[in-house]
């Protein structure tokens, strides 16, 4: 057994006995009827009167083997319109990077409200995509329509 | 006078003869496991088994003693158990295993069982961390060692009495995210690391299947960008052509494609997949404009006296200088091999041909990335950082590790109540720290924040064939909870993080235990209680005659207020009385072959130090 095995687990009781309100995170069924406690699907709910307000944003959480030593990878769905999303969906966040703030007492709850936070402050010095952040910085108008677009295909219900 | 006279006045002849009926496990056959073997033999265990997976290889001969050029591409295992015959005198009986340890169909639990004592002579810490739960389920002692250049380190292991394996954390080398390294640096030793271990290695060393630069699955973990992943491959493609080349063309041909392709081309076909997301904060690069300096090139070239510019090791090089140096040092390496002298050359820093070749391509890739050029003298600081195997320090540690394995016969056994021996044990290690050359350090207790056996117990889970296929999981819970766990509170996982069974999880109750897949014979199953009162349970899943769970009395959970907070020192509180040494790092992944033998240790930390893979 690992230490990794012990954390997931003890992360998925914490999360039973108290999580952030609107927000869901569960580990993903697999085919052999197992849950997969490193790959998790999670909602992040926009900020009450922010752009990103009345939706819930999925992502999904990658634990690495290597957790709780190396940080968990959350992903947006691909193209997702922030300025520190990547393509890919990948978020850019200090607290998710190794190299950077991540530390291995960080729990799943702390990380989902930290990329809640992210929604509405976004971060000047790591840009991750093109549009959203040339929007972001040049063009407000065109950015928070954009972000309200994206809000309604995300609306919660 | 008898063979073994002197160890029967040593040891006491009632000791011997303990030794001399014993079966006894040794796991690696290679830079250690070649001397500890010669130890065995000659200290006159009775059956010794052996397992290693290898093959001999020609860069292992300069240290593994018991093997000879003709043995290139032979099993270790069966070739140690050979070469020890000639001093065999106090008749061994050796039994090699050609095979991985971690196999559980080739060395199943029950095989296992036969071994009175373990002797780990192994190179990377995946194998030794198996062999130490292995050792933890069976209550085997067990003798750790490892080696890095003139440190080293035993660790004698009695389960549950004394530190194991996993009781202390094991320092990683620093390495860089291959996409750094092959797309976007940023910083002088990212360029150096790439100049070193991508461009040198490819061209000239030795090809090894798993460079950690070119592992497919590395660089996925690291970027989705699919551009990027093709970037990579194509340039490996280019890189074996290049180094084709060596072979097949003269130097000016040689010298100009490597410049073209990689300063120039490879650059060029970069800045077409540039995006934020492959930028990663390194600088947009400028392709080196090979054609400018060709001609002055060329000048350079045709004076005799300009080669003093090698010698001008604390120079900031220019690029043209760069080119130079990197078209001459080029030259010879190309001389070298195409001469037959060698037939791969690997970096060393004291060989001033690969240390040129590394200066100069680190530099221009530097210029290219805008990064700050650095002197030669700097960069052999940098990338000089490489921890030799040495085989006197393999010969001394073997030598305590089987005297250190000796204590245990010659310590009256109490079965597996290790508390006696534990306490006449010792940890040594070995260096070359004026006065410190031995030191040793009492056995301190397991760490009580190990997940391999603070936190857990274990035991072997046997169950019949026909129980497996009839019984379901929801038996399973029922037995646990004779455990004294609550059928509420429990969770169960298998290997790899996968999820059978919690509260909010019932749907595979009523499935047969061989309908679950991944249970199986050899499989590892954890139990937790979420209600924190007792500890987790791992059981080894084993299809024997008769259905039966461990006797095992499980002790209160241990828990933390601050969850896995790392030892940022490291490790080795416990009771371990190594003076200011600073910290004394079991490290891992030695699994570089010019580095066997396991790590350790070391006394000022650098960061930034990266082993070379």
């Amino acid at each position: 057994m690992s230490l990794n095995q012990i954390r997931l687990q003890e992360e998925r009781k914490q999360w039973r006995k108290d999580h952030p309100f609107g927000f869901y995170a569960k580990p993903m069924k697999t085919a052999d009827g197992s849950l997969d406690l490193r790959q998790w699907t999670a909602g992040i709910p926009g900020k009450q009167n922010t752009l990103w307000a009345n939706a819930v944003y999925p992502i999904t959480i990658e634990f690495p083997e290597e957790y709780p030593s190396k940080p968990p990878k959350v992903r947006f769905p691909a193209n997702f319109f922030h300025p520190n999303v990547y393509p890919s969906g990948t978020v850019c966040l200090s607290i998710l990077n190794e190299e950077q703030d991540w530390r291995p007492a960080i729990t799943l709850k702390q990380i989902v409200l930290g990329v809640q936070d992210l929604l509405d402050t976004p971060n000047d010095e790591s840009p991750a995509q093109e549009p959203a952040y040339r929007a972001y910085k040049k063009d407000r108008a065109l950015y928070e329509k954009k972000v309200k677009e994206q809000a309604k295909k995300y609306a919660s219900a | 006078m008898a063979k073994d006279s002197y160890l029967k006045k040593i040891l006491g002849a009632e000791n011997f003869s303990r030794i001399q009926s014993s079966k006894v496990l040794m796991v690696g056959a290679g830079g250690i496991g070649c001397e500890l073997l010669k130890d065995l033999v000659l200290t006159g265990y009775g059956e010794i088994h052996i397992v290693d997976l290898d093959t001999i290889t020609l860069s292992n001969l300069n240290r593994q003693f018991l093997f000879r050029q003709n043995d290139i591409n032979k099993s270790k295992s069966l070739t140690v158990s050979k070469a020890v015959q000639h001093f065999n005198y106090l008749n061994a009986h050796l039994v090699s295993h050609h095979g991985n340890i971690m196999d559980t169909n080739k060395f199943p639990i029950t095989w296992w069982e036969q071994f009175e004592y373990v002797f780990n002579a192994l190179d990377n810490l995946e194998a030794r961390r198996y062999v130490n739960k292995m050792c933890l389920f069976l209550k085997k002692p067990l003798m750790e060692s490892g080696t890095t250049g003139f440190k080293g380190q035993i660790q004698p292991i009695y389960p549950y009495y004394s530190e194991c394996f996993d009781c202390s954390t094991k320092e990683t080398a620093k390495t860089y995210p291959v996409c750094t390294i092959r797309s976007s640096p940023t910083q002088p030793v990212h360029c150096i690391t790439w100049a070193k271990e991508f461009l040198f290695h490819s061209l000239f060393d030795e090809v090894e299947s798993d460079q950690n630069l070119t592992d497919p699955n590395q660089i996925r973990s690291e970027t989705d960008n699919e551009a990027e992943i093709a970037f990579f491959q194509k340039e490996s493609t280019e890189l074996a052509e290049l180094r084709h080349l060596i072979t097949t063309a003269d130097p000016p041909t040689f010298i100009n494609e490597l410049l073209v392709k990689i300063f120039k081309a490879d650059i060029e076909r970069l800045l077409l997949i540039d995006s934020i997301e492959t930028r990663r904060g390194s600088r947009k690069p400028t392709p080196l404009d090979v054609v400018r300096y060709s001609s002055q090139l060329a000048g350079l070239l045709a004076d005799v006296s300009n080669e003093n510019i090698l010698n001008l090791d604390t120079k900031m090089w220019s690029v043209l200088e760069n080119i130079y140096v990197l078209y001459k040092s080029s030259e010879v390496l190309q001389e070298r091999i195409v001469s037959g002298r060698e037939s791969s050359i690997s970096f060393d820093k004291d060989d001033e041909d690969t240390l040129n070749f590394v200066a100069a391509a680190s530099n221009l890739r530097s210029s290219i990335f805008g990064i700050e050029i650095k002197s030669k003298f700097d960069i052999k600081e940098i990338a000089g950082n490489i921890i030799p195997a040495i085989a006197t320090t393999n010969a001394i540690i073997s030598g305590f590790a089987c005297l250190a394995g000796t204590k245990y016969f010659t310590t009256p056994s109490h079965g597996t109540d290790y508390s006696a021996i534990t306490h006449k044990s010792s940890t040594i290690f070995v260096g070359i720290t004026p006065n410190k050359y031995i030191t040793s350090g009492t056995l301190g207790p397991p760490n009580e924040k190990c997940p391999s056996d603070a936190l857990v117990s274990r035991g072997v889970f046997k169950i019949s064939p026909t129980d497996f296929t009839t019984l379901t999981l929801g038996w399973l819970i029922g037995q646990l909870e004779n455990y004294g766990y609550s059928r509420d509170d429990i969770s169960i996982q298998k290997s790899n993080s996968k999820l059978l069974y919690d509260i909010d999880y019932d749907d595979n109750v009523d499935l047969t235990l061989a309908s679950m897949s991944g249970l199986k014979d050899g499989e590892l199953i954890l139990i937790s209680d979420d209600s924190d009162q007792l500890e987790s349970l791992e059981l080894y899943i084993n299809i024997a005659e008769k259905t039966s769970l461990p006797e095992l009395v499980l002790r209160p959970k241990v828990t933390h207020d601050e969850p896995e907070q790392e030892n940022e020192d490291g490790l080795l509180e416990n009771g371990m009385d190594v003076e200011n040494d600073g910290v004394i790092l079991l490290d891992s992944e030695a699994e570089n072959e010019e580095n066997d033998d396991l790590l350790i240790i070391d006394d000022e930390p650098s960061p930034k130090r990266r082993k070379i893979a």
